[in-house]
């Protein structure tokens, strides 16, 4: 009646003797990060729920999540990062429908025109300026513009890179090598302070259009090399047989080249954009109100301040879950495009 | 493609190029003619008349902007080593824990590398800034018999001081880059071969003792190039100092800037001053990767 | 009838005064069947693929087709013989990221302007023929060497080509998976379709071929019918060469 199997757990405890007390050095490493493990959680802890000051995080949520956008207005936002979130959840745990899998990118290159529409306003919504963008919502917003536009940007790049003519090849390199070598804060910089300067007097272009704009600058450099990577990994022999099809040069380019450093690219593609996402807290420094700058700004109210732990821990916390939400995202991706080889 | 379609399409593609480089350049001289700037480099040698709080070098208020753009220049040098020092330490032994047999310092490692990148590096900045020394009391926190003494100030070990921002400066940067550094001495390990760790283990060489001797070695070709291209992001992640009022390169190009408008010329200096410090790890790199590969007789 | 290949003295060197292809001159005509062989390094791959381009010659005239190339290796005709003329790799060279219906249906849709619908259904016709059409949905990597050499045919003739090349099709295939493969080559050269055929394949070349040609270190050696040439070649060089091939 009590027959318990205890195999399984002689077996276990084999294991970890054999992994964590096998020598004299091991078991005292092991015996050391136990007992730190359990005063950090307990200090952790401790600090969770009775020190720590949570008031500033909760009585400004709306705050971190829209900055200053109209209250009253803040339904548009919401509806967009609902419907970004949802769009996740729905693809990695919705329904496997062929005609609706081949549909999902679209609806994912959908959320842009849809979360400027949201946010701008026009057309039945009140127009609302990008100077009252801010907090999370800012954030997705550069992250998503700025990969969207410099993913054609970096194509172009790699591929002039590896052009046979040489002045498209020497320009291009020259571009990526420089864009590579200077600091991304540097580049913002050239966004925030100095496109204005090399505009037609008259034009301006609001921060927000300048920052996205700087963002693609630096980022298609280095998306055009984990192109081009991924180019020169394709066999010569898929455009010989290509060429043996009688397909031009354009044609085995856009069907054969592309489709394909795409996805050898493609891990390194999506740690680019999780890259660009944690990056653009750098515009708090640049003036612009963001998920960080939210939290500087907060900082700054007479009522909160020097609760700096509490802001930077919940910070941390939410840049680490919307990393983490676009790392298994990006997972998902991967293996669909490596297993079955299907179009997403 | 036929020869003279290819230097018509070189010419077109040229002629377009450069016009629109000359579009721009011919807004700036109108942009810069307005503000009543011009382009120039002369101010360079006027007295700069801003205080630095740190210089490695004797820096007085009266001296020249040139001056203060040198220092400038020392402090990021100053930081970016030492904290290519310390990441490279500390990367190193959690690429160890990463690889190990211990399962505890598997986990451990594991996520504090999920910790450190999957969260912005000025956030983590600002964390060690404002929490982790701004955060200490103003007297003494530690003192052990005037020798070693941090407070809010910094750190005082033995004579010399590190101030707090350059501490925050330097542990942000190297948390943040061990992490980057751990995953590429893992990937190193895990390019030799596994018949290498049977071998050694058959010939009852120690674990630790063959992981030194006999799989590092091993791994540092595929190693070198992750590493300079870690130091090099480094550098490039010093900048952030200006978030915690570190004088670097960047933030003294900053208040050059907001004291004398000089945008473009403060702009090429500070690329110029990126150039250099990306030729010194490069150029350092490549000989400490020719000496390894010359200690190597057999490749 | 004019003859779909003729080959004049083609020549081609490489810098350390080697020749890949050294003075050949040969015809095929409507119909026929001609098996290139030889020893590895002796140029028959590099022959077979000056025919659509894919290799430059330095002297000699070829005409294919009726379109005739030489030296300057001319883009425009280039273009139009691959048109007209198909080939088979001895590693398949499918394309991993399409299905094996679009890899047989890119060609006529963008090349030949064909309507989706037709190219498709002329492939399915073709996969039909070469006994895969079940695969039509699969992706080249879950199929076999045989199934993807027999797609790789399929994608060729989708072009409706007037002369098929073959450079090695069953070198790369495992012993039992070679003969699905020269059946269908076997198939193509009954319907009447010209073909030239570099391979080690002897039982092949004897069954099907019209002409044996044996190539060494550039040159041709000697052009026979199979039943002479596998029965009492004219050369010393081919002799050996065959009883090389037997030994294995």
């Amino acid at each position: 009646m009590f027959k318990i199997n205890i195999n399984p757990i002689i077996i276990s405890y084999k294991k970890l003797r054999k992994t964590l007390f096998s020598n004299l050095f091991n078991t005292i490493i092991s015996l050391l990060i136990i007992v730190l493990i359990s005063v950090t959680c307990v200090n952790t802890f401790e600090w969770l729920i009775f020190k720590a000051d949570w008031k500033v995080v909760i009585s400004n949520l709306p705050l971190y999540a829209f900055g200053s956008f109209p209250p009253n207005e803040q339904w548009r936002p919401a509806t967009w990062i609902i419907s970004l979130l949802s769009l996740s959840i729905f693809t990695l745990y919705g329904p496997k429908w062929r005609w609706l899998r081949k549909n999902l990118l679209i609806l994912w290159i959908g959320t842009i025109p849809l979360g400027l529409f949201l946010l701008y306003g026009g057309v039945g919504l009140s127009p609302i300026m990008s100077r009252y963008w801010g907090g999370l919502t800012l954030t997705i917003l550069l992250t998503v513009c700025s990969s969207f536009l410099s993913l054609p940007f970096g194509i172009i790049l790699a591929l002039c890179r590896q052009s046979s003519l040489p002045l498209i090849q020497r320009l291009s390199s020259i571009y990526i090598d420089a864009m590579r070598a200077i600091p991304l804060i540097a580049v913002l910089f050239f966004g925030q302070l100095l496109i204005p300067l090399f505009l037609p007097v008259g034009i301006e272009i609001d921060r927000v259009w300048r920052a996205i704009f700087a963002f693609t600058l630096f980022v298609s450099a280095y998306i055009a090399e984990d192109i081009r990577g991924g180019l020169q990994s394709i066999p010569n022999t898929q455009i010989e047989a290509a060429n043996s099809l009688g397909l031009n040069q354009y044609q085995i380019i856009q069907f054969v080249l592309i489709p394909q450093a795409l996805r050898i690219a493609l891990p390194a593609l999506t740690n680019q954009s999780i890259g660009l996402f944690q990056n653009t807290s750098l515009m708090a420094i640049l003036g612009l109100v963001e998920l960080l700058g939210v939290g500087r700004s907060i900082l700054a109210n007479p009522e909160f301040i020097g609760q700096y732990i509490e802001v930077y821990v919940w910070l941390a916390c939410v840049y680490w879950m919307v990393c983490t939400i676009m790392a298994v995202l990006a997972r998902h991706l991967e293996q669909r495009m490596t297993i079955n080889q299907t179009n997403f | 493609m036929k020869i003279n379609q290819k230097i018509f399409l070189q010419l077109g593609i040229s002629f377009i190029f450069f016009g629109l480089i000359g579009i721009l350049i011919n807004n700036l001289t109108i942009n810069l003619i307005r503000t009543g700037l011009g382009f120039n480099f002369s101010w360079l040698f006027k007295p700069a008349s801003f205080a630095l709080a740190e210089y490695p070098l004797p820096y007085t208020s009266s001296d020249s902007y040139a001056w203060a753009l040198f220092i400038g220049w020392l402090n990021s040098l100053k930081v970016v080593i030492s904290s290519l020092i310390l990441a490279t330490l500390l990367g190193t032994l959690i690429g160890f824990a990463r690889t190990g047999k211990n399962s505890l310092l598997r986990l451990i490692s594991a996520g504090y590398i999920t910790i450190i990148r999957q969260t912005p590096l000025l956030l983590q900045l600002m964390f060690w800034y404002f929490v982790g020394f701004l955060g200490l009391k103003d007297n003494m926190f530690i003192q052990i018999k005037n020798i070693f003494n941090i407070s809010n100030q910094g750190i005082e070990f033995s004579g010399l001081t590190f101030s707090s921002e350059f501490l925050a400066l330097l542990l942000g940067l190297s948390i943040f880059t061990s992490a980057y550094i751990a995953e590429v001495i893992r990937g190193g390990i895990l390019s030799v071969s596994q018949g290498q760790w049977e071998a050694f283990r058959s010939l009852g060489l120690a674990e630790r003792k063959g992981l030194i001797r006999i799989i590092l070695p091993q791994a540092l070709p595929a190693i070198i190039p992750g590493l300079t291209s870690q130091y090099l992001n480094l550098a490039k992640n010093s900048t952030l100092a200006i978030a915690v009022g570190y004088s670097d390169i960047y933030a003294i190009n900053d208040t050059i800037i907001n004291q004398t408008g000089r945008a473009i010329e403060c702009f090429i200096i500070l690329l110029v001053s990126f150039l250099l410090l990306n030729l010194l790890i490069t150029n350092t790199m490549e000989i400490i990767n020719k000496l390894i590969l010359k200690s190597r007789k057999y490749s | 009838m004019d003859p779909i290949v003729v080959a004049k003295n083609l020549t081609k060197s490489y810098t350390k005064g080697l020749r890949a292809l050294d003075n050949v001159s040969l015809t095929v005509d409507q119909g026929k069947v001609l098996v290139v062989m030889g020893p590895s390094g002796s140029g028959k791959s590099t022959l077979i693929r000056t025919f659509n381009g894919l290799e430059t010659f330095d002297k000699g005239e070829l005409n294919i087709l009726g379109i005739k190339v030489d030296s300057t290796h001319d883009e425009r005709k280039i273009q139009k013989i691959r048109r007209r003329v198909g080939m088979v790799f001895q590693q398949f060279n499918l394309f991993p990221h399409l299905s094996i219906l679009e890899n047989i249906t890119l060609a006529p849709v963008h090349v030949q302007k064909r309507r989706q619908i037709e190219a498709e259904k002329y492939g399915m016709y073709l996969l039909n023929q070469m006994g895969i059409d079940s695969h039509a949905k699969k992706y080249p990597s879950q199929l076999s060497g045989g199934e993807q050499q027999r797609v790789a045919i399929a994608r060729a003739l989708a072009l409706k080509p007037e002369l098929l090349l073959f450079d090695e099709p069953t070198s790369a295939l495992d012993p039992e998976r070679i003969n699905e493969v020269l059946d269908a080559m076997r198939n193509l050269a009954e319907q009447g379709m010209t073909m030239v055929v570099v391979t080690h394949e002897i039982g092949f070349a004897k069954d099907v071929s019209d002409q044996v040609l044996f190539m060494d270190s550039g040159k041709v050696i000697e052009t026979s019918p199979p039943n002479i040439f596998f029965s009492n070649a004219r050369h010393e060089r081919s002799r050996k060469f065959l009883n090389q091939l037997d030994t294995y």
